[in-house]
C-alpha cells in the first residue's frame, strides 16, 4: 500500500486516533509510523482535532501509590529498605571476623613451632561500642609452656585517656586473676608465669589508668576469648 | 467540574514548561507535571479500562514513558496535553488487548448478555454517558458546532469509540446495529468533523489576518 497517499494516510490516522483501529492492524500501523512521515502528520492532525474531546472527562485523582511506583521505576527513590544481608554494616562485621580469623591463622602458620605450638586465643568484643571504646578483637598468643604471652589488638582500639585495658585470666570457677595492663595500640608481652594453669578464658576489661584498684575487674568486660583445651 | 476545551490551550502552556524541564532531567518539574496532569490522564485511562488496578498500572507506564520521552517532546509540533493524552489513550487501548476477544469472529458474543453488560446503557458508577460528555466537551469553540453537525448515530458511535475505547465491533454490539453500518457512521463522522474543524481553523485565520 502507498501510505503517502493522502486519503489513505488520513483514514488510517483517523481510525488510529479515534481508537477504532485495533488488534494486529493497530500494531502494524504503529510500526509503519516511524517510516512514513505522511502517517505521522495525519496522526498529529487527528490528535489535535480529537484530544480536546477528553477535556470533558471529570478528573479522577489516582491513589498516591501510583506516584510512588513511578518514582521507584525512574529511580527517584530507592526500591525498598535493603534487607539485612544487603546492609553494609553486616558485611563489614563479617569482614572483620574474617580478618581476625585470617590473622589468627597467620599467627599459627607463621610462627615457627618451637618445642610445642603456642596457643592462640582470639578475644572478641562482647558488646556494641561502650565506654568510648570501638569494638575490635585481640589476639593473645601464649607459649606452649604458658610462661609468656603476647597480646595484640587486631584493629586499632581507641581508649579514653583516663582509661586502660586490663587483661584477666578467668578460671572455670572463682575470681579472675589480673595479668596486668595491656596496650590498646600495639603488642604487649605479658610475663606472669603459669598463664595457662587453671585458666578457662581470657578477658579484657576497661579500668582506671593504673589498673583495677580492687584486684577484680571494675569496668565493663570488653573482650573475651576461651582457651580451648 | 469538567474542563472545557477552551482551557485546553491554557493548561497546555503551563505543562509545556514543565515538560521541557522534565526533558532536561528536572525531577521537581516532573513531579509537578504529574500533579497537574495525572487526574486528567487517569480519567482518560479509567474510562477505557475500567479495571482500577489495571488502570493504575497503565498510568504508571504512561508517566515512566513520559519521563523517558520528555526530551523528544516538540512544543512546536504538538500541545503537551494532547501529547500526554495521546500516550495515555494508546496505552489504555493496548491494555484492552486481552479483553478484545475479536468479537467480529465470534458472533456468539452478540447474544452474550453478560458481555454486553459491560457496556450497558445504565452506567455502573454514575459516569456520564459518552453522549453527555460529548455535549460537555462541545460547550466551547468550534468542536461544539462541528459536533452539532453530526447525525445522532454518528455522534454516538464516535463518542463510544473515543471515550470508551470501543472497537467498531463493540460499538456495533452496543448500538445493536450491523458492523458495516457502524463503520460507515464512524468514518463519515470523522470526515465531517475534519472538514468542519479545518474549515473553522481556516475561517479563524482569515478573520485574524487583515
Amino acid at each position: 500500500m502507498d501510505y503517502s497517499r493522502p486519503a489513505l494516510a488520513d483514514r488510517l490516522g483517523a481510525e488510529y486516533v479515534a481508537g477504532t483501529l485495533r488488534g494486529p492492524a493497530r500494531r502494524r500501523f504503529e510500526a509503519l509510523l516511524a517510516a512514513h512521515p505522511a502517517l505521522r502528520a495525519s496522526v498529529r492532525d487527528w490528535q489535535d482535532r480529537l484530544m480536546p474531546l477528553s477535556a470533558s472527562l471529570a478528573p479522577v485523582a489516582p491513589p498516591p501509590r501510583v506516584w510512588q511506583r513511578i518514582e521507584t521505576r525512574i529511580g527517584f527513590r530507592p526500591a525498598a529498605a535493603p534487607r539485612w544481608w544487603a546492609q553494609l554494616a553486616v558485611w563489614r562485621a563479617l569482614a572483620g571476623v574474617a580478618t581476625a580469623a585470617t590473622l589468627a591463622l597467620a599467627l599459627v602458620v607463621a610462627t615457627p613451632p618451637p618445642a610445642q605450638a603456642p596457643i592462640v586465643v582470639v578475644l572478641s568484643a562482647t558488646t556494641a561500642p561502650a565506654g568510648g571504646v570501638t569494638p575490635a578483637s585481640f589476639v593473645a598468643s601464649i607459649s606452649a609452656d604458658g610462661r609468656a604471652m603476647v597480646t595484640r589488638p587486631l584493629t586499632e582500639v581507641s581508649v579514653q585517656p583516663d582509661r586502660a585495658l586490663e587483661l584477666w585470666a578467668v578460671p572455670p570457677s572463682g575470681a579472675p586473676r589480673s595479668l596486668g595492663l595491656i596496650s590498646a595500640s600495639g603488642a604487649t608481652v605479658v610475663r606472669q608465669g603459669k598463664v595457662l594453669k587453671d585458666t578457662a578464658a581470657l578477658a579484657v576489661s576497661l579500668e582506671p589508668p593504673t589498673g583495677s584498684p580492687t584486684g577484680l575487674p571494675t569496668g565493663p568486660v570488653l573482650y573475651v576469648g576461651k582457651l580451648s583445651s | 467540574m469538567a474542563t472545557v476545551p477552551s482551557d485546553w490551550s491554557e493548561r497546555s502552556k503551563e505543562l509545556s514548561v514543565l515538560l521541557a524541564r522534565s526533558g532536561l532531567g528536572d525531577r521537581q518539574a516532573f513531579a509537578r507535571l504529574y500533579e497537574r496532569s495525572s487526574a486528567h490522564l487517569f480519567a482518560v485511562v479509567l474510562r477505557i479500562n475500567r479495571d482500577r488496578a489495571q488502570a493504575e498500572d497503565v498510568l504508571q507506564e504512561v508517566y515512566v514513558n513520559v519521563w523517558r520521552a520528555a526530551k523528544s517532546f516538540d512544543a512546536a509540533q504538538s500541545q503537551p496535553l494532547t501529547w500526554l493524552t495521546s500516550i495515555a489513550r494508546n496505552r489504555a487501548i493496548d491494555s484492552l488487548r486481552r479483553r478484545q476477544a475479536e468479537p467480529q469472529t465470534q458472533p456468539a458474543n452478540l447474544n452474550d448478555d453478560e458481555d454486553r453488560n459491560v457496556y450497558d446503557d445504565v452506567p455502573d458508577d454514575n459516569a456520564p454517558t459518552p453522549l453527555e460528555m460529548l455535549g460537555r466537551a462541545s460547550d466551547a469553540r468550534a468542536l461544539a458546532r462541528c459536533m452539532d453537525g453530526l447525525t445522532p448515530p454518528q455522534r454516538q458511535s464516535v463518542a463510544l469509540a473515543f471515550y470508551d475505547g470501543l472497537s467498531h465491533a463493540e460499538v456495533a454490539e452496543h448500538m445493536r446495529e450491523p458492523l458495516g453500518t457502524v463503520k460507515s457512521w464512524v468514518r463519515r463522522a470523522l470526515l465531517a468533523l475534519k472538514a468542519c474543524l479545518d474549515g473553522a481553523v481556516a475561517r479563524e485565520r482569515s478573520a485574524g489576518s487583515p
